[in-house]
């Protein structure tokens, strides 16, 4: 465990920047905050919940995998070298849930070669961003395990860093970082005790998932968010663990081509429909059936690390859905039906 | 619109007419489900079981083309029921006896004979719009696209003058604009007969605001023709030569046969567009264009907010930005057009127009956009307008009657085909069927029709049928469905597999020149 002064942290990313791409909080004209590559001018530590999961970064919402030109075939694996400055504890575990899940069964060389590439450092939390936070329920925050090479608690004075890698150690400048003392330890379990306190229990997810685990859900809570459903999508763009893609080529000229994968929703009827035209999720509420069951059932137990589900608790989806129906809405109706 | 996007969060009832809007505006649509989930009423007025009807109050299905006779058939309710706001009428508007004397013949019973919607119906509908607090007429393509379509909007207008529902917040008559611009080139004067702001071209002293803004003389004082007009003359020989941006008529325009032949007519065709359209294909020559990630300036949405948009990506090859393409034509035309930015382009419209005058680039710059009216830089735009009064003084009743679609089903062609876009593809398909999710969702062209007119006809759910009109004919996929009513017919021009505009009826409302997309004669076959 690390301290280091306020006023430095600016400066610790633009060393970074020196051997990185940073990515982190910018200020933008408007007054909102969004993630971006790292400038001094608009650089922030005053930021909430980002408005994306940092998923991008390792999973871009449309890649090239690979080209062919003349018949010659060129895998689209070269990345730089990314650092990803101030995520939130709920997306590091999102993205451990993910790159778990991709590294599953076999190689996908397309994200693993972003992984490798790609450092963390977490900004935990002092209580909830907002009021759909709840990521004590799901076991994901307000401050990260593991996965990350650097994790950064605000203590008010000072920031204190802790490593989670050996790449985390090297990256605290000697310059800048020192050493934290024995009371910074005490300081930083009561804080972590604090902001634990403050994220609200929601305890409707429990309860939703005991009744999804017993397939005892009324058909009706289905019927009546798909009824209402817009099919954007964006429940499944803003999910820090939602990684279905779609692959399709793009022809460049007589003997030249790229293939590329781009993000796919299940909330999109294509997703399931076969060739036959015969769709064995024929209508919207069995769609978002789907969709919640894989985020809310253990399908994937052997991916979501020592979470509760495949949800992380970042509320996104609650958040953004122009109607609706976030994982909130989802679990408190099945809870109340 | 009259007022602005957030009030539908406040408003207490909307009369929703003619428009698909969840498919077409879903984060609109999206607004009135959540209304209507905290308790707003929902009146939906849509020949088709749309996915608002779900929420509806009351789901009035007329009969194609009759909108006029059901607006009238409301306001002779409220007008006899008393339900109209007197203080409203008399203080704010004039005609109000003509209005009256005119709508007195629509009686509910000579209503539901024309439009099929039951008397009792028609009758909740007027009670609970008129005696609502906040309600907003919301409308689309569904009411312009008719040869009445001049008349159609009047009336929703008369409506909402009648009950007093305009000129406050989360009320008016809000036409939901069906592409991100246009109202903007609207307000920029790409219509006939207006220049930016709509001043009048053939007002001698506007033409001399522009003549001295641009350093000319003699600026040309007669009326222009619209699109309509254009080909028609170009059948003719009378237009010889024809710049096209960012629009594809061979897919867009009505009786495409004869687009075909008035392009073909041309002595010299330019199409200046992101991608080789349908039409472009028959340009002279092709003027490679940026796409809206490659350009910058500005926007004016539905609500009249007029928003800044920066270049997210270089255009690729040889494509360049609109405005420097017109910059250089014009000044290799003999008129040096040199513009630096559309920062100067837009400090130019500020200083000639004055509904523009305050929305500057650097407001632009700091925040979310400001809405017109907004005459100067210390004014905060205009969420809704005819606040106090209208702009011409006292809003004028300007009653309609019932005129039916210009073509009708008889024995031959005997379904009514209407037309209109679907979620996943944008008017022609240029972008969207290149975009390979939307391609997937939506692959290929297809058309609904109701269950027990499919048995009539043998054709099941996925069959090819062919449609044929007095123009042309298309062969596609039956979608059985009872989304439509019986003897209607939905299809969508956005494939040109199928083009559906090779069916469409080449008539127009006399006014806006619009044509009647939403209703002409067809017969159906099933394709063996």
């Amino acid at each position: 465990m690390k301290s280091c002064a306020k006023k430095d942290m600016g400066r610790v990313l633009k060393v970074w920047s020196e051997d990185y791409r940073v990515i982190g909080p910018a200020r933008q004209t408007q007054g909102d905050c969004i993630f971006d590559d790292f400038d001094e001018a608009t650089f922030t530590m005053d930021y909430g919940k980002p408005s994306l999961p940092p998923k991008g970064s390792l999973f871009p919402n449309s890649e090239i995998t690979f080209t062919v030109s003349e018949g010659e075939y060129h895998e689209n694996t070269e990345r730089e070298k990314v650092l990803l400055f101030g995520i939130r504890a709920c997306d590091m575990m999102g993205i451990r849930q993910a790159a778990n899940f991709m590294a599953r069964g076999f190689d996908d060389p397309f994200y693993r070669a972003r992984c490798e590439n790609v450092l963390t450092v977490v900004m935990a939390c002092k209580g909830p961003q907002n009021e759909t936070c709840f990521c004590t329920t799901m076991r994901s925050g307000p401050w990260a395990e593991k996965g990350f090479d650097l994790q950064i608690f605000d203590m008010g004075d000072v920031y204190l860093v802790e490593a989670g890698s050996e790449r985390g150690e090297m990256l605290m400048i000697e310059r800048f970082f020192t050493e934290a003392t024995s009371d910074d330890g005490e300081r930083l379990a009561s804080l972590k005790r604090e902001s634990a306190a403050k994220v609200a229990d929601v305890p409707a997810v429990r309860t939703a998932m005991e009744r999804l685990a017993a397939g005892d859900v009324d058909d009706a809570v289905w019927d009546y968010f798909g009824g209402k459903c817009i099919v954007c999508g964006g429940c499944a763009f803003v999910c820090p663990t939602c990684t279905c893609f779609t692959v399709y080529d793009v022809v460049r000229g007589p003997r030249e081509g790229e293939r590329v994968r781009a993000w796919d929703a299940c909330l999109f009827a294509g997703f399931t429909r076969e060739a036959s035209g015969h769709n064995p999720r024929s209508s919207q509420g069995l769609r978002l059936k789907r969709r919640h069951g894989h985020k809310l059932l253990d399908y994937n137990a052997a991916d979501i690390q020592e979470a509760v589900s495949g949800c992380v608790g970042c509320g996104r989806c609650s958040d953004y859905c122009p109607v609706h129906i976030g994982t909130l809405e989802v679990v408190k109706a099945i809870a109340a039906w | 619109m009259t007022n602005t996007i957030n009030e539908f969060d406040e408003a207490d009832l909307f009369f929703v007419i003619g428009t698909n809007t969840t498919a077409q505006h879903p984060l609109i649509g999206s607004r009135i489900i959540n209304a209507k989930e905290r308790g707003a009423t929902l009146i939906v007025v849509d020949p088709r079981e749309i996915q608002l009807a779900r929420f509806a109050d009351l789901h009035l299905r007329q009969n194609i083309g009759t909108d006029v006779a059901v607006l009238n058939g409301i306001m002779k309710i409220i007008i006899e029921e008393e339900l109209y706001d007197v203080s409203f009428v008399e203080t704010r508007t004039e005609g109000f006896d003509d209005l009256k004397k005119t709508v007195a013949r629509y009686t509910p019973a000579i209503v539901e004979m024309i439009s099929g919607i039951p008397a009792s119906k028609l009758e909740t509908a007027a009670r609970l719009y008129a005696e609502a607090d906040g309600a907003m007429i919301v409308y689309a393509m569904g009411i312009t696209q008719h040869t009445t379509g001049t008349d159609n909007v009047k009336s929703c207008a008369n409506l909402a003058m009648l009950t007093g529902h305009v000129g406050r917040p989360a009320t008016g008559v809000n036409p939901l604009r069906g592409q991100n611009n246009v109202q903007g080139a609207c307000d920029m004067g790409a219509l006939p007969n207006v220049y930016s702001g709509y001043q009048k071209v053939i007002d001698d002293a506007v033409r001399e605001k522009f003549e001295s803004a641009w350093g000319v003389k003699e600026l040309d004082d007669k009326v222009g023709l619209t699109i309509t007009d254009m080909m028609a003359a170009a059948v003719t020989g009378d237009v010889k030569a024809l710049y096209v941006m960012g629009e594809n008529p061979m897919m867009s325009d009505p009786d495409s046969s004869h687009i075909e032949q008035a392009l073909s007519n041309l002595d010299f065709f330019v199409v200046q567009d992101i991608f080789l359209s349908e039409t472009a294909h028959l340009a002279d020559v092709v003027l490679p264009a940026a796409s809206f990630a490659e350009k910058s300036g500005t926007y004016t949405n539905s609500e009249r907010r007029v928003q800044l948009a920066r270049a997210a990506v270089t255009p690729p090859g040889t494509a360049r930005q609109d405005w420097e393409i017109i910059c250089d034509i014009a000044t290799r035309a003999g008129y040096a057009m040199a513009y630096a930015s559309p920062a100067e382009i837009l400090a130019e419209i500020n200083a000639v127009t004055p509904s523009y005058g305050g929305i500057t680039f650097d407001r632009l710059s700091g925040g979310y956009g400001l809405q017109w009216p907004c005459p100067n830089e210390e004014h905060p735009g205009t969420p809704y307008l005819h606040k106090d009064k209208f702009a011409k003084g006292l809003g004028t009743f300007l009653p309609c009657d019932f005129r039916p679609l210009a073509e009708v089903p008889d024995e031959e062609y005997d379904f009514l085909l209407t037309t209109g876009r679907i979620y996943y593809h944008f008017h022609t398909g240029t972008m969207t069927r290149r975009t390979n999710l939307l391609a997937r969702e939506a692959p290929g062209p297809t058309f609904e029709i109701h269950p027990d007119d499919a048995a009539k006809l043998g054709i099941r759910d996925g069959d090819m049928a062919e449609l044929e009109t007095r123009r042309g004919k298309i062969t596609l996929n039956a979608e059985v469905t009872d989304r439509v009513p019986r003897k209607v017919v939905f299809s969508t021009f956005h494939f040109n597999e199928a083009p559906v505009n090779l069916l469409t009826n080449p008539v127009f409302d006399p006014v806006a020149k619009i044509p009647e997309y939403k209703g002409c004669a067809v017969k159906i076959r099933r394709c063996s």
